[in-house]
């Protein structure tokens, strides 16, 4: 595998990075998820964003392929490399079948990381935990508590990942502790999810925490979300073609 | 399965051709039996084994067993393959060679490694449904093309009676599945070289 295709997370974050934004801007960013065997319409998706502007980045909120094979993950780059901005990802349930938990790391980066970007700390994680068998280890709450509580570059966080908290494949044991470990956050704008291929927004947990999942590639949709201020955000849905 | 299990078992498969070549060879007989060495082609980085011709030598089952190293797969995995080749028609050349502008073929193959799992059942986390492909078990199709060289019988000390270099091209269903659903994906992002040398027949 060419260099140029591997830890594209890392890659992904250099060429963010480089384009500075102060904490004091909007940050505007694309929200889709489950991108699995749907090449065709990642082409469509491409030229979709690329005409929008204003666009810091692309998140896609896991599934990036669908039988966790390296030649899937290589297809969905060859087409998201086209993008005008960087894309960055989360591991879903399918990137972990057979190897794909290996691949995933050498194709994009590790299962848990976060970074900061115009003065908003994205934090994405490995929510799978039917994939690792309901072992209570899956996601990693401990992980996830000291990353939420080191604010010290950032004004605002936000959690990004694969499979939502109210989804049975969740691990059942660590749902309510880890709303409770997302409630701590005082800075805390969303959180984002994808596994279900549609869009929701609303307040599973009843205590202000907005948690958001994305539209599927399938659905020729996805949300451009804004975040300004302490935690104001605005969505909007941008359709490129007739839903199937 | 353990690597260096699988190193010492192809090792096995490698030292066999040299055994085999200390018999004395029977010139006016054609044995049934090759082996074969194969480099990539969905069967793993390196793959050996053998089978036999049968029809003529126009049709080759045959099993291999292949390695993949950590540096591709992530983790080291042996992958059985049972692989059956179809090549109709072989021009004769001069000076015993052949030359077959097509094969045709198929296999199944097996992956070692629990998280190949066989089935949602048996991987014991998933509900029934799940995911309705088997991770451990491919199946696929090839095509390929090939050179053959037949000894002559004052040449038997030296070489085996047949050895054939080919070359294929094939894919799986997983491949296949995505390029069917996909108009978007090409033809060549779907196939996958191999290359190989099958030997035998004394």
């Amino acid at each position: 595998m060419p260099a140029a295709e591997q830890q594209l997370t890392t890659q992904n974050l250099v060429r963010l990075t480089s384009r500075p934004k102060s904490a004091n801007d909007t940050l505007r960013f694309v929200f889709v998820g489950d991108c699995q065997r749907f090449y065709d319409e990642a082409e469509d998706f491409v030229a979709s964003v690329n005409k929008q502007r204003n666009i810091d980045f692309v998140i896609i909120a896991g599934d990036i392929s669908d039988f966790g094979l390296v030649r899937e993950m290589r297809w969905v780059h060859h087409r998201l490399r086209k993008l005008n901005v960087p894309y960055l990802t989360v591991i879903g349930n399918h990137d972990q079948v057979g190897n794909g938990r290996a691949v995933y790391q050498s194709v994009f980066g590790p299962l848990n990381y976060s970074f900061v970007y115009g003065g908003t700390k994205f934090i994405c994680l490995d929510t799978n935990g039917r994939e690792h068998g309901f072992q209570g280890q899956v996601p990693n709450l401990g992980w996830l508590g000291q990353q939420l509580a080191d604010t010290a570059n950032s004004r605002r966080s936000i959690v990004l990942c694969h499979v939502p908290p109210t989804d049975e494949d969740f691990d059942p044991a660590l749902a309510l502790a880890y709303a409770r470990t997302i409630r701590g956050s005082s800075q805390l704008v969303f959180h984002l999810a994808g596994h279900i291929h549609r869009f929701t927004n609303g307040q599973p947990f009843h205590d202000g925490v907005p948690y958001l999942t994305a539209y599927n590639f399938r659905k020729r949709r996805y949300t451009v979300l804004s975040v300004w201020g302490r935690r104001q955000f605005n969505l909007e849905t941008v359709a490129y073609a007739p839903a199937l | 399965m353990r690597p260096h299990f699988n190193a010492l078992v192809i090792l096995l498969l490698l030292l066999g051709p040299v055994a085999y070549a200390q018999n004395d060879p029977t010139p006016n007989r054609h044995g049934p039996f090759f082996l074969t060495v194969q480099i990539g082609g969905g069967q793993g980085l390196v793959a050996v084994g053998g089978g036999c011709w049968l029809a003529n030598q126009k049709l080759e089952p045959e099993v291999l067993i292949g390695y993949v190293p950590p540096s591709i797969g992530g983790c080291a995995m042996a992958i059985f393959t049972f692989k059956t080749t179809y090549t109709p028609y072989s021009p004769s050349l001069q000076n015993g060679w052949q030359v077959s502008p097509v094969s045709v073929g198929g296999f199944i193959n097996y992956t070692t490694g629990d998280q190949f799992f066989l089935t949602n059942k048996s991987a014991g986390r998933y509900p029934k449904g799940y995911y309705w492909w088997s991770p451990a078990v491919r199946v696929g199709a090839l095509v390929g093309a090939r050179i053959t060289h037949e000894a002559s019988a004052s040449d038997l000390n030296v070489f085996p009676r047949r050895t054939t270099f080919y070359g294929e091209l094939s894919t799986n269903d997983l491949h296949l599945v995505s390029k069917l659903t996909n108009k978007s994906l090409g033809l060549g992002e779907i196939l996958t070289l191999g290359l190989g040398l099958k030997a035998g027949g004394r």
